[in-house]
């Protein structure tokens, strides 16, 4: 499996992830990384009790390394929850609402990482 | 040879970011141009930049990080005089977060995610000749020396706190040190320079401590606009500490005007009041520390006046030249021998103004040439007329100043006014200040060797009024002592002052020198003088300073004495 492979199993934009990381290794090291990424895991325990700050951090970390990393859907998903807990903005969402997009967020993290792990072991 | 790239500092970039991939998508982009350092969030930040701080050309940083945020970074970095000097690029990707970086001070922002490396690129470099820009202007804010601000950097921020901050009641202060070309002259210039660098920090030192600001405006002239204080004695001590303590062999005197705030007056003007003050102050090591009050404006307004008046008071001919005679009081009479060239000035308008009020002030900036060489050609004319109407020559004393001295042409000059009169020189004398020996001795031995050459006799005026030193009176071949009137005031009460007295004239006697004693007032002190084998006086025992027709009466009844006693 190519590394543009994967990117289209899990609906991923490789040229963006190019156009900021430059270097195809790069692409390489840090998509391998993505599952040992803390900030997911800090998103989906806050899932329950909502933490405001908690859940604005990890949404707005998740944002970033995604767009960087080319996971355009995960970046989009987790950008509307940081604005959703972003300090200063209203609350328009019920927190079941928000645990559903957590969730969400999460299948798609989870099946991200399951390509990876086939793309990996593809390589090794 | 050194290149370029050696001489250039090393530009060094600090990113922040608490993600790698974040760090790292930061660095692919940047390494190819700089040298790059990282840091996790805003506390190993504030400590990479304090550690990096002359090395670091710029900071990526993010805002939302743990530990420290990015904005807290920034607020800090604002109060903090070594680290706000490092721009700052933020990194958002939140359109309100730009806004409130850029009010904190950020001096840019890079949108996330970082796809577009070449804008990125341009960004930074941007940014950091923009800050190496700035630090450039910094530099040539301040004097390399001292540290303080150069002229108009300093004009330009007084002006601001006059024009914005009204509320503040700020003094001008200006100081100089005394004869600071003689210092840079007689010890290196590299001692001069310690001078001012010593004075520097003492200004600095004083600056910490209160609010103003200071300059090195040129050469050894220091401004500081600071509050309001009754009393700068301690600064002018400080300052003064600090120069003395540089060398155990060198006296500096350092001099000081204030010009104390007062409503409405615009910054130029209390500098140049505050510039006048510490002018007057020039020379007078007792009070070096001068206020301008009221009667130093009009001091200052007459100045103006008398300045703009001189070329025309010489064209009108409004300096008129008296004569003071100098008897010989070792005869059984005292007899005429010789007067003195003195100058007034009948100005149209303010009547007649005293020498003491335009002379030291012509001297301070060497337009006293004018007025001498005016003197000198008036003097001689009318020694000529004398000599011409009584076929008699009574020799006229002139007065020569110390930037007289320095003029190449004067000996020329003189000699040539002595032919165009059909004078002998022995007909001239030439009074100098002692001060005139000590400024530049080599040259003013030349001058005088060259003058006594064409045979003018060389009197050495106001002796012990001054820095007097008797090694002087020993090298400077001079005919005539004129003891400053000081000396002679007081010898009547005075056992010491008499004592004095006696022995200058052991000395001058000694070294075969003619003694004028100036000031003799009362025939007490003419006959302690007699006595004491003292030549001549001069004073107002005998007369003033007279009108030349007044004076030829002097002459003629001198001659009438020649002949009785020839008779």
């Amino acid at each position: 499996m190519t590394i543009e492979e994967l990117y289209q199993q899990i609906g991923g934009d490789y040229e963006q992830a190019q156009k900021v990381l430059r270097m195809d290794k790069l692409i390489d090291k840090y998509i391998r990384k993505l599952a040992q990424n803390e900030i997911f895991s800090n998103l989906f325990n806050a899932s329950e009790g909502l933490d405001p700050t908690t859940v604005f951090e990890a949404a707005h970390a998740i944002k970033g390394v995604c767009a960087n990393l080319g996971l355009v859907s995960l970046s989009e998903k987790a950008s509307e929850l940081a604005e959703e807990f972003r300090p200063g903005n209203g609350r328009n969402l019920s927190d079941e609402d928000v645990r559903a997009r957590i969730e969400e967020i999460k299948q798609q993290f989870n099946s991200s990482v399951e390509g990876i792990k086939e793309y990996e072991a593809s390589q090794s | 040879m050194i290149r370029s790239k050696q001489i250039d500092r090393p530009q060094v970039v600090l990113v922040v970011d608490d993600q790698e991939i974040n760090r790292d998508a930061l660095g692919v982009t940047l390494e190819d141009y700089y040298e790059v350092i990282y840091a996790e969030n805003g506390k190993e930040a504030l400590e990479l930049m304090n550690e990096h701080f002359d090395e670091l050309s710029i900071v990526l940083l993010d805002l939302m990080m743990p530990v420290m945020n990015g904005y807290e970074v920034l607020e800090r970095v604002k109060d903090d005089e070594q680290l706000k000097r490092i721009p700052i690029i933020v990194l958002t990707s939140e359109k309100s977060a730009e806004l409130k970086a850029l009010q904190l001070g950020a001096a840019d922002f890079i949108t996330k995610p970082f796809d577009i490396h070449e804008v990125i690129i341009a960004r930074v470099r941007r940014i950091i000749e923009l800050s190496e820009g700035k630090k450039l202007i910094s530099a040539a804010e301040h004097d390399h020396l001292t540290g303080l601000y150069n002229r108009s950097f300093f004009f330009e921020y007084v002006n601001r706190v006059y024009l914005y901050h009204k509320d503040m009641k700020m003094d001008a202060l200006v100081i100089n040190i005394e004869q600071f070309h003689a210092i840079n002259a007689m010890n290196g210039r590299e001692f001069g320079d310690d001078v001012l660098k010593a004075i520097g920090e003492g200004i600095n030192e004083f600056l910490s401590e209160h609010n103003g600001i200071g300059s090195r405006t040129h050469a050894d002239h220091f401004d500081i606009y600071c509050e309001h204080q009754d009393d700068y004695q301690p600064l002018h001590e400080k300052i003064q500490d600090k120069a003395n303590a540089l060398s155990p062999n060198v006296r500096i005197y350092t001099r000081m005007g204030v010009m104390p705030y007062s409503e409405g007056v615009d910054p130029v003007t209390m500098f140049d009041r505050a510039r006048a003050a510490c002018n007057m102050a020039r020379g007078d090591y007792q009070h070096p520390v001068i206020v301008y009050d009221e009667k130093l404006l009009q001091k200052e307004m007459l100045d103006i006046r008398l300045l703009n008046d001189l070329d025309k008071a010489i064209e009108e001919k409004q300096f008129k030249v008296y004569y003071q005679p100098k008897y010989d009081i070792q005869c059984d009479h005292p007899r005429l021998r010789s007067a003195e060239a003195l100058v007034r000035w009948q100005h149209p308008e303010l009547g007649m103004i005293s020498p003491g009020d335009f002379i030291p002030l012509f001297e301070g900036n060497g337009l006293i040439n004018k007025v001498d060489s005016y003197v000198w050609k008036e003097a001689s004319r009318q020694c000529s007329e004398w000599k011409k109407k009584y076929n008699y020559t009574l020799p006229i004393s002139m007065n020569v100043s110390r930037a007289d001295v320095y003029d190449f042409s004067l000996v020329e000059r003189l000699k040539k006014l002595m032919d165009d009169n059909h004078l002998d020189c022995n007909s001239i004398k030439l009074e100098m200040t002692e001060s005139a020996y000590t400024d530049d001795a080599k040259r003013v031995l030349e001058v005088i060797n060259q003058l006594r050459a064409l045979g003018f006799e060389i009197e050495m005026d106001d002796f012990g009024s001054g820095y007097s030193s008797l090694n002087m009176l020993s090298q400077m071949p001079i005919d005539v002592l004129k003891m400053d009137m000081k000396f002679v005031r007081n010898i009547e009460e005075s056992e010491t002052d008499l004592r004095l007295v006696k022995l200058i004239l052991d000395i001058a006697r000694y070294l075969g020198l003619t003694v004028v004693a100036e000031g003799v007032e009362t025939g007490g002190q003419l006959k302690l003088l007699k006595d004491a084998g003292c030549n001549l006086v001069q004073g107002f025992y005998f007369s003033k300073a007279v009108k030349p027709e007044e004076f030829a009466l002097m002459i003629e009844k001198e001659i009438e004495e020649r002949k009785q006693n020839d008779d």
